[in-house]
């Protein structure tokens, strides 16, 4: 009997000791066998520069609103959005968080890894200059994104993950300042003799003078969002980048563009084909301008569902604001549905509607008016495939001729503009903030106004209380109708 | 050494009846049993111990002294008990009357009297202060909260072990199915628990109780003793039949109007027209089949339309028109009954040296709706062996086979038939038919499609046809048990070491067949067919070393010790996969039939470890059996947790006192004071203190990668609960009247959360220490026996618990944690109020309280005001309800006359809220009876204004005048539902307090007189109810119970399933 309790006892301190484990080996269960805690800095910023195509491109309604914003389109059964509320879905909320966690705060960390990647004979500071360069455009466009959507947002404190969960906000104009010195640094640290991001870069596929056109164009953009706020800095912001070089043709596009796949499809084949719904149709504010100038665009951007008893089609947009019966409406064109066609975020047409504004504007940027405003038209008209022939008749049109058109400089560029813009409804709904016009509707259920921005996330009045309510009074109330900094007029 | 003598004595029964067969066997070792007319013989010395025991009954010791006649009296297990052994945390036994803190005991029997799918849901309302919640999705999951959530983000279930082995109790749904976003409820998976192989159950609520157990015991525990081989004559053998019929129980489905049909009334008509006839007018009435709603034209059967089922050439009915009339069968008639059927049997024997029991159990769940079954197998082994007279051998295993086809979704997808049924329905289709329709073709011919041409599927697929073919399977095969050895190394010292073992593999399958309409499950499949699998295996593994000490100081001081230490390993490594783009070929369910190639988007892989090692002591001292006194001390080391903040300690000390023993009273049959105080510390799950990045799918040649949304931490620590407990436990009467009542107080501190921050930071949320939580009550248990005579015997145990939740700090700016959100509504923590609070907007009131309309005719741009008239509603979210009920209670009559025994159960909850989804929507597509009824003038509620329509909602003007403006409801935008902001959110909060007849059980046994001579030693039939009435409740069309998933978001329903009342019967026989 006593040699089994010996045996017991033994066999006990070594089934202790061989279950027992040091902190270290501890720690090392600790770590996460599938999901990486480094990678390399061209995953991120592919991965972010995605991301803000996916959400411009968008038309979900728990995600991007502004084509009901700018009443290209309308919805059927469910209406709240139209009416412009936007938050039973949280959409600022959605907004907000896509641009800081999913594309700023992967651009940031990606220029972290940057400047610390180790300089070899591939990763030269040239390539590692091109890197952070490309990456810097990136991030202007998203911070002007955000800037023109809420107006003050945090900005130097933002990003700086657990050491600062609640980031103070900043002034717009401010921020704006700092975006014109990132992108003049950009510009003139691009050199197209190295690479870029190579296959990283989606966007351009590594043509390094691509992007440099393109942060020349970015500055042109703000430069020009600036002309009622700040004439003179505008002026010289836009002088410097057209002498720089800006987008000249549509091939110089800021697009992306979309895969014949579901994973890489464009935003809006999950929304308006995958998911099998019917919920939008073109708004009457929109079909109603086109039937009134017979555009020829109606055609792609219209499907031809509505024929009259002769047997001609017809096209007559939903009743903004309002409950719609699908059937009874204009659908969206076919164009819409494919999965592969691209999301533009920047094009030449856009660039020429603002070129034209210049030179009513008296800046020194070459051409005339009428000059840019009838390239903006048919580029853009090029780009929907209408024939040249339609496009030549269009221009003489005494209702869109330059020279005949009806109303004020902005109300002529305002109109065709925002034709222009339809499938981007954020500019579209810019061009309505910059010109206030073309004229919109108020929204059948609700009667609201417009709105000129975001609300700021309702998270953020709970979770970033302080600054929140600091900057709600800085920009003069957190609502629907406070102008930004630049919306002077 | 003492004399050996022959030991007689008489067994009987509480009332006095010999009872034969039973066994004695004295702690020398003989063993003999009662002849028929329950006397016994024995050899045994002085100073032995007698123990005498029967199946069913309380086992009685007895020490042999001076006298050579020892009568015993057994009582029916299960029967209140002051005193007696119980089984305490880590499996030890201990009197009951020496325990500082509080339990309650459940006997088997009574848990497996009816047939649950979950063993929890027979606990709901027997123990005070364990809430139990069903899900109400049939085979889903069960919630089981004892003394409320003490943790924000943690797990607050309740711990479940079987004969010292913990079972793994994780639901592992999709996420977002908590709070309705869709998918399945696969049931918590102690659903594997027999409840046939029960003997007890015992919950021990307090943190002192379940101190040994260190975090895991942090939410109380529910110890199960499994039925056990005895020391036995022979085979002992019992067999247990039921049958069991459920039936939906009408007051928790809607009550539907029938008045209008199809549309959201934009245009006031269901219709739109064409051309079908072919006669060249095109004002052919076309049902708009697209619209999910009903606020279209009114019924009018002499109105012929052509309906959906004239757009289809595969019907008879092609291009046939039909009266413009409601369906006569509604939604209400797709529940057919349901049949559950139990049968187990089990074997039993023993000798000296050992005992086995061997149990069969087969479950079989005939679901309520077409297609859907749920099969489980259950073999249980266990068994112990004496190799020596100081070393025995334990083990016990059990094996599960659980098989699952066409559980019915959850929450807000097509799956789930309630969601179409209660939120999005057109009242102009008749179920009947679109079951003829599906059974004709075998075809998704749906009532909803986008128009009659494309016949394109709109948002809902013909129900019979989604119950067929877009179903899901699942298999689980667990296998839990223990092993063990127990060595008595001195006469007051023994040690036993047990490996303990749950682990299960379980595989989900779901499929979407081609042709149904997007928007289902995962991703969109756009009509194009989608195939998912999740496999995953999950384990728990426990090492046990515990030396027990066990000494009698002096005659009068005991002392009871122990010192243990403890690995747990816990793992679940596993994968799942979706196709992506649709299915190559229809109807093959497989992942390498995927249309497009598999991305990140498309599998995930899960590989979760951890293990906590732990060393602890616990020390018991008695003083003339009427004082004792507890102190135990714990460390546990957890791997999830940084090298510096790894280890945490935490005490507990408790004291019992039995003032009955000073206390010579004939009145007073039992008194005992107890009080409390323990910690214990929390660790967190594996991988929360490095940020990691997620790949998504790459474009191009581009690979992609973007950080997650919750920053982890390396600065997290344990979360600490303090707990104080006193009780007050006495008897009179010779114990026909009793009571225990139980204060306790915990505080959790340094909560492990995932606190929200903003975006602004780059990160959604941050894990931290951030909160406390404090959660004090008051648990009370009452007994009554009115009446125990010698036929008859009544007697009613009341069970009453509330508890206050309060969260007491919440780090930084934050006033509220949000647990989980769905649109606008979100459930969560705030500061200073209960955890699961649930927020809207809501009502604006005057000074008074009254609800305010907006009076406001114009807006301030000059248009009019659509809202005029209508309430007023807050702009940011408030606190519009709070999950946690008020109080919960039971009360339990039994009835026994003679042979015959009647048990029932009422069940009370009160207060507490839900927020319904199905009111918030179905409230605006006008499908209950209420959108259709007449206004305060007598009219249809849905005339036009005009018309003398529409209703004056109750509430007052802004000058404090009562409310006389009269507002439209003759379309889907009314007052009462979601649309356009016109009624708030709060609008749809209902008071959840219930009272139900929980169970009912009448039960016959054959007489002893008519059995005496067989070889059958029981024949027991009954007849059983459950859910049988809901006496009360204020939530309409549902039962308020009804929810989505056991886990820390309760009080939210979408597309909420029925209860079903079940009937049935048993039958039981031992011989």
């Amino acid at each position: 009997m006593k040699k089994m309790k010996k045996y017991i006892i033994a066999i006990l301190s070594i089934f202790l000791m061989t279950m027992g484990c040091t902190d270290e080996d501890y720690a090392n269960l600790n770590e996460d066998p599938i999901n990486p805690s480094e990678v390399p800095a061209g995953f991120l910023f592919a991965n972010a520069t995605k991301t803000i195509f996916d959400q411009m491109g968008s038309t979900s309604v728990n995600r991007n609103v502004f084509r009901l914003f700018a009443q290209y389109w309308t919805e059927c059964q469910y209406t709240t959005e139209t009416n412009y509320q936007i938050d039973n879905r949280s959409l600022p909320d959605t907004h907000w968080g896509i641009f800081y966690r999913d594309v700023l705060f992967d651009l940031k960390n990606a220029i972290e890894l940057v400047e610390n990647q180790e300089i070899t004979t591939d990763f030269t500071p040239a390539v590692q200059a091109n890197q952070l360069a490309i990456i810097r455009i990136v991030e202007v466009y998203a911070w002007q994104q955000l800037v023109d959507t809420f107006g003050n947002i945090p900005y130097t404190e933002a990003l700086m993950g657990s050491e600062n969960t609640t980031p103070a906000y900043d002034d717009a104009q401010t921020i704006y300042d700092d975006l014109i010195s990132k992108i003049n640094w950009a510009y003139e640290n691009l050199d197209s003799s190295a690479v870029g991001f190579e296959d990283q870069d989606i966007v351009y596929h590594d043509n390094i003078e691509s992007w440099k056109k393109l942060a020349s164009t970015i500055k042109f953009k703000i430069g020009m969002r600036l002309a009622d706020q700040n004439p003179s800095l505008s002026q010289t912001l836009v002088t410097e980048a057209v002498s720089q070089g800006i987008f000249s043709s549509s091939s110089d596009s800021f697009s992306l563009q979309y895969e014949n796949n579901n994973t890489n499809a464009n935003p809006l084949y999950a929304d308006l084909y995958l998911s099998g719904r019917q919920d939008f149709v073109p708004a009457n504010t929109f079909v109603d301008n086109l039937n009134e100038l017979e555009d020829p665009r109606r055609s792609v951007f219209f499907d031809s569902n509505l024929v009259d008893d002769d047997g001609n089609v017809y096209y007559e947009g939903g009743i903004y604001g309002s409950l719609n019966n699908y059937s009874l409406f204009t659908h969206i064109g076919s164009y819409f549905y494919a999965p592969d066609i691209p999301v533009i975020l920047m094009d030449y047409s856009e660039i020429e509607f603002l070129l034209a504004e210049a030179v009513e504007r008296g800046y020194s940027v070459g051409g005339s008016a009428e000059e840019h405003y009838n390239n903006a038209i048919r580029a853009n008209m090029e780009f929907w495939e209408i024939e040249e022939a339609a496009i030549d008749s269009y221009l003489t049109q005494s209702n869109v001729a330059y020279s005949t058109a009806p109303g004020t400089w902005k109300e002529k560029i305002g109109m065709q503009f925002w034709i222009a813009m339809y499938n981007r409804g954020f500019e579209g709904w810019t061009v309505w903030r910059r010109y206030e016009a073309p004229t919109l509707n108020l929204p059948a259920e609700s009667n609201a106004d417009i709105p000129v921005r975001f609300t700021y996330p309702a998270e953020e009045q709970t979770l970033n209380a302080t600054n929140w309510s600091a900057a709600a009074s800085a920009i003069g109330g957190d609502n629907l109708y406070t102008k930004l900094f630049w919306d002077v007029n | 050494m003492a004399q050996e003598k022959t030991v007689t004595g008489t067994v009987t029964d509480a009332d006095g009846f010999t009872l034969p067969d039973v066994m004695v066997t004295s702690s020398s070792g003989t063993e003999v049993f009662t002849d028929s007319e329950g006397n016994y013989s024995i050899q045994a010395n002085e100073g032995d111990v007698l123990t005498i025991e029967s199946l069913g009954m309380d086992v009685v010791t007895v020490t042999v002294g001076a006298s050579d006649v020892y009568n015993a009296s057994l009582r029916q297990s299960g029967a209140i008990e002051l005193e007696g052994a119980v089984v305490t945390a880590l499996g030890i036994t201990r009197e009951k009357k020496s325990l500082g803190y509080a339990t309650q005991e459940v006997d088997g029997e009574t848990l497996s009297a009816t047939p649950v799918q979950n063993f929890a849901d027979a606990l709901s309302g027997e123990v005070a202060g364990l809430d139990i919640n069903q899900s109400g999705t049939m085979g889903g999951s069960t919630n089981m909260i004892i003394r409320g959530y003490s943790s924000l983000f943690g797990n607050n279930q309740a711990l479940v072990v079987v004969d010292g082995t913990p079972i793994n109790n994780g639901v592992y749904s999709m996420a977002g199915q908590s709070i309705g976003g869709g998918g399945y409820d696969y049931g918590n998976a102690a659903s594997d628990i027999n409840p046939n192989d029960v003997e007890t159950i015992n919950v021990l609520k307090g943190a002192a109780a379940t101190a040994l157990y260190g975090s895991r015991g942090q939410n109380g525990v529910i110890m199960i003793t499994t039925k056990k081989g005895k020391r036995q004559k022979g085979i002992g053998v019992q067999i247990n039949s039921s049958i069991t019929v459920g039936s939906a129980d009408k007051e928790t489905l809607p009550k539907y109007q029938n008045k209008y049909g199809g549309g959201y009334g934009g245009d006031g008509t269901s219709f739109v027209t064409a051309d079908i006839n072919g006669d060249g007018i095109d004002e052919d009435p076309v049902v708009y089949v697209y619209d999910d709603a009903s606020y279209g034209s009114a019924f009018d059967p002499n109105l012929m339309v052509y309906n959906w089922d004239s757009f289809y050439p595969q019907l008879p009915t092609y291009m046939q028109m039909t009266p413009w009339v409601a369906g006569k069968s509604t939604p209400n008639d797709i529940w057919n009954t349901s049949l559950t059927t139990v049968n187990s049997a089990s074997f039993t024997g023993g000798n000296e040296d050992g005992s086995f029991r061997l149990g069969f159990t087969n479950h079989l769940f005939d679901g309520p709706v077409d297609n859907f079954t749920i099969k489980r197998n259950t073999i249980d082994f266990s068994g112990d062996y004496n190799f020596t007279e100081d070393l025995k051998v334990f083990a016990s295993m059990t094996y599960t086979n659980t098989k699952g086809k066409g559980r019915i979704a959850t929450g807000y997808e097509g799956r789930n038939p309630m969601q179409g049924f209660r939120q999005w329905w057109n009242l102009g289709v008749d179920m009947q038919k679109q079951k003829d329709a599906y059974f004709l073709t075998g075809q998704n011919i749906t009532w909803n499609v986008t128009d009659a041409e494309s016949l394109a599927v709109g948002y809902a697929d013909n129900y019979y046809f989604n119950r067929y073919n877009n179903f899901e399977t699942d298999e689980r095969n667990r296998y839990f048990g223990n092993v063990g050895l127990e060595y008595q190394l001195t006469e007051w010292l023994n040690v036993m070491g047990r490996f303990t073992f749950d682990n299960y593999n379980e595989l989900r399958e779901e499929r979407i067949a081609v042709g149904s309409a997007g928007g289902q499950g995962w991703i969109d499949a756009g009509g194009a067919g989608e195939y998912y699998f999740m496999n995953h295996r999950v384990s728990e593994m426990n090492y046990d070393v515990i030396f027990n000490i066990h000494e009698d100081l002096t005659d009068n001081i005991n002392l009871n010790a122990n010192v243990g230490w403890n690995l747990r390993v816990n793992e679940r490594v596993g994968n799942s996969a979706i196709t992506n783009g649709g299915l190559k070929i229809p109807g093959l369910y497989a992942i390498t039939n995927t249309a497009q190639a598999l991305t990140e988007d498309n599998l995930s892989q899960f590989d979760t470890r951890k293990k906590v090692d732990g060393l602890f002591a616990n020390a018991s001292l008695g003083f003339w059996n009427t004082l004792f006194l507890d102190g135990s001390i714990r460390t546990d080391r957890s791997s999830a947790l940084p090298i510096d903040n790894n280890r945490y300690w935490y005490p507990s000390g408790s004291i019992s006192f039995l003032f009955s023993e000073l206390i010579d009273q004939d009145w007073l049959s039992f008194g005992k004071l107890r009080g409390n105080y323990a910690r214990v510390g929390n660790d967190t799950d594996a991988y929360q203190l490095i940020n990691t990045y997620v790949f998504n799918p790459g474009f191009g040649e581009a690979y992609m990668a973007t950080s997650e949304l919750t920053s982890n931490n390396p600065e997290l620590k344990a979360e600490t609960m303090e707990e104080i407990e006193v009780g007050l436990e006495a008897a009179f009467l010779k114990n026909r009247i009793s009571f225990d009542v139980s204060y306790y107080n915990r505080n959790t501190y340094d909560l492990l959360t995932p606190v929200d921050i903003s975006s602004g930071s780059g990160f959604g949320a941050l894990w931290m220490n951030s909160g406390d939580i404090e959660n004090k009550g008051i648990e009370a248990r009452l007994t009554i026996v009115p009446i125990r005579s010698e036929n008859f015997t009544w007697e009613m145990t009341a069970n009453f618990a509330k508890n206050d939740n309060k969260v007491t700090r919440i780090s930084g700016d934050n006033e509220f944690l949000q647990l989980g959100s769905m649109w606008n509504i979100q459930v969560g923590a705030t500061l200073g109020e209960a955890f699961g609070t649930i927020r809207g907007t809501n009502y604006v009131f005057d000074d008074n309280g009254h609800r305010l309309v907006d009076d406001r005719q114009t807006l301030e741009n000059g248009s009019t005001n659509p809202h005029y008239g209508q309430y007023l509603f807050t702009d940011n979210n408030e606190v519009i309800g709070n999950m946690n009920p008020d109080w919960t209670g039971g009360l339990r009559n039994t009835l026994a006359y003679k042979n015959i025994s009647l048990s029932f159960l009422i069940d009370v909850q009160k207060g507490g809220d839900v927020f319904s989804f199905d009111t918030y929507y179905g409230y605006a597509t006008g499908l209950y009876d209420f959108t259709a009824g007449l206004n305060d003038l007598g009219n249809p509620v849905r005339n036009p204004l005009d018309e003398g329509g529409g209703i004056i909602l109750s509430g007052v003007k802004s000058d404090g005048t009562p409310n006389d403006i009269r507002v439209s409801a003759s379309d889907a935008n009314n007052p009462w539902g979601y649309r356009s902001n016109f009624a708030p959110e709060a609008n749809h909060i209902y008071d959840a307090s219930f009272v139900k007849l929980r169970n009912v059980t009448l039960s016959y046994s054959l007489p002893e007189s008519l059995i005496k001579n067989t070889f059958i030693k029981n024949f027991t039939i009954s007849a059983i109810g459950r859910n049988l009435w809901i006496i009360h409740k204020n939530v309409p069309y549902s039962d308020p119970e009804a929810g989505l998933s056991a886990g820390n978001i309760q009080g939210i329903q979408s597309g909420a399933h029925p209860t079903f009342r079940e009937i049935g019967a048993s039958v039981k026989i031992e011989f």
